[in-house]
């Protein structure tokens, strides 16, 4: 039974949605307009559209190069991220260890500290040990950043799982390893799964460590993207090509989400 | 699995509890062992090795002039440096602006989306794009569009009869540009999670405060926002911190200037380090965690507070 004011407070919502969203249709309308159309003055809507922004950011911009640095450098920080936080969010959900909550707390704050005072120490200490843009490097750098975050929200999702289960592989004799193997890795799936894309999103989008740190060879593609305005303010239609190849993973992200995205977003205070 | 015979069953059973407790507490520390080293090398350390930089001179491009020269750097940034004490309010008055119209926008964008439509679940997808998209995009998407001469903001306000802005170009309007694109940006994760929060609330008190005829301003005020309450307050938190520490989305658009239009407190810790004084910077660093916790602890205090009074005020049967 819904009243007529609801009703148009329901068509409402679905115009701002679908108006809220303008900024990137608008880059993604850009991307594939010829230049000249994206130069003028008043915008144009009826074009041919074209693919050579995203041809130029490629030849120009050696934008493959960065696409496989930010590739291999978020998958591996996602990876290695995921199994420590697999082990230490179980132990801190599930096992008896003095000051568990303290400690998950304490882990979880270390995801507030602002970025800018640590990304010095780093490029100190990197200088040093000669890893300056290097993709250990920054896997490196990108396991710390995500790991408070990955621990915190995995180690909520295991604290859902029924501890039943569990009581009972230990009565039938399996060991710590076989009892994470066996019954929580597969019952925490979906946990498993949401943390992991999260923990891809922030890597993938990550920026400040990336300015300190990389150069030339292991440069990400956010940092590409930002040296193409620094270099050609002009090339609208180059960047904003290249910002829907780097927006685009994050759209499909959303979709793979779904009702999990608000626990991830709200660090699980809402579920 | 295999089959156990009933004797290591009861084995099993049988087995002492502090020999089995001290075990599994052994199991615990080595499984989280590897995380806190790698948490204290990578978050800890650094942390404070930037804490005892902040009492040395310390110069990135010539590191034999380092020394120690105690409060020097603080002394500095807090007397005697303008563009320090700029800095804090232009960050103060971006988290106050920015924190507080994403809260009223994306609370009014949550009523309009709280409802059994079924095309809400859709309409939550597309809306919290924007969230997960990097500011990095975001930002020189937004540059685009504010662009005085060709940008299709101008072109927008002028065909509506205003007058064509600088937008970030110019130093009066950056701040508000800026803001505007953050804004765009974070408004989602407000709505998102307020939504979550309202449909959270149970059908009885909803159902009971239309019997009681509780409606419109009174219904908001009364039933929703005393119950969402613990929700706005995380919101608030995060959306505090997190506007605080914003660092690429005005890298990109702005740079922090026109001159020190945008130059936040992040933002200039940058140019702090591409000028080489890594112990001003190392100071400044400190400055901000400690002003970051100042506002944290404040605003959790403040919360607590409101909390327990609006538990107060929300009527019985809620």
């Amino acid at each position: 039974m819904r009243s007529p004011l609801r009703r148009a407070f329901d068509v409402a919502a679905v115009f701002i949605v679908a108006l809220y969203l303008a900024p990137i249709y608008w880059v993604v309308l850009t991307s594939i307009k010829p230049t000249i159309a994206i130069n003028s003055a008043k915008p144009v809507w009826s074009f041919e559209p074209t693919w050579e922004h995203y041809r130029e950011a490629f030849v120009r911009f050696e934008f493959d190069r960065a696409l496989l640095n930010s590739a291999i450098i978020v998958l591996s920080a996602t990876f290695i991220t995921m199994v420590l936080a697999l082990f230490s969010s179980y132990a801190l959900a599930r096992m008896k260890i003095k000051g568990a909550d303290f400690m998950s707390l304490t882990i979880l704050s270390l995801r507030f500290m602002p970025g800018v005072v640590i990304a010095m120490p780093f490029f100190l200490m990197f200088q040093r040990l000669d890893m300056i843009d290097t993709h250990v490097g920054m896997i490196i750098i990108y396991v710390g950043f995500g790991l408070p975050f990955a621990v915190w929200l995995l180690r909520g999702f295991m604290m859902d799982i029924p501890r039943d289960v569990e009581e009972a592989a230990r009565l039938d004799g399996l060991g710590w390893i076989s009892i994470i193997w066996r019954i929580i890795l597969p019952m925490s799936g979906p946990g498993i799964a949401v943390t992991a894309i999260f923990t891809f999103v922030f890597d993938w989008n990550e920026f400040l460590f990336a300015l300190y740190i990389t150069q030339a060879t292991a440069v990400t593609l956010p940092i590409q993207i930002s040296k193409m305005i620094d270099l050609y303010n002009v090339l609208w239609g180059t960047i904003s090509g290249a910002v829907v190849m780097q927006l685009v993973p994050m759209v499909i992200v959303v979709f793979l989400l779904q009702r999990h995205m608000i626990r991830g977003l709200a660090l699980g205070a809402v579920k | 699995m295999a089959e156990l015979s009933a004797a290591q069953r009861a084995a099993s059973v049988a087995t002492p509890r502090p020999r089995a407790r001290l075990r599994e507490n052994q199991v615990a520390w080595l499984l989280i062992t590897p995380t806190i080293i790698i948490l204290v090398a990578l978050s800890v350390y650094p942390l404070i090795w930037s804490g005892a930089m902040a009492f040395r001179v310390e110069n990135l491009f010539n590191p034999k002039i380092g020394k120690w020269v105690g409060f020097r750097n603080f002394d500095f940034l807090l007397f005697n440096d303008d563009t320090f004490w700029k800095t804090i309010w232009l960050t103060f008055v971006w988290c106050a602006v920015v924190v507080s119209v994403q809260l009223v926008l994306g609370f009014l964008l949550a009523l309009l989306m709280d409802t059994t439509m079924r095309a809400v679940g859709v309409l939550r997808t597309l809306l919290v794009i924007p969230v997960f998209i990097s500011p990095v995009a975001m930002g020189l998407t937004w540059r685009f569009m504010f662009e005085p001469v060709s940008g299709v903001i101008n072109y927008l306000i002028t065909s509506v009869g205003f007058d064509r802005g600088a937008w970030h170009t110019a130093t009066d309007t950056a701040l508000v540009a800026v803001m505007i694109a953050e804004i765009w940006q974070w408004t989602p994760f407000v709505t998102l999670i307020m939504l979550a929060g309202m449909q959270g609330i149970s059908p009885e008190v909803i159902e009971a405060a239309r019997l009681d005829r509780v409606r419109g301003w009174t219904y908001l005020q009364r039933i929703v926002i005393p119950l969402i309450w613990p929700v706005i307050t995380v919101v608030i938190l995060l959306r505090v911190v997190d506007s605080m520490r914003i660092f690429d989305l005005i890298y990109v658009i702005t740079r922090g200037g026109p001159g020190t239009a945008t130059l936040l407190a992040s933002v200039n810790t940058y140019s702090i380090f591409q000028s080489g004084r890594l112990g001003v910077m190392a100071a400044y660093g400190f400055l901000i965690v400690i002003l970051i916790n100042i506002v944290v602890f404040a605003f959790l205090r403040v919360l607590y507070r409101q909390e327990k009074a609006s538990r107060r005020r929300a009527p019985a049967r809620a």
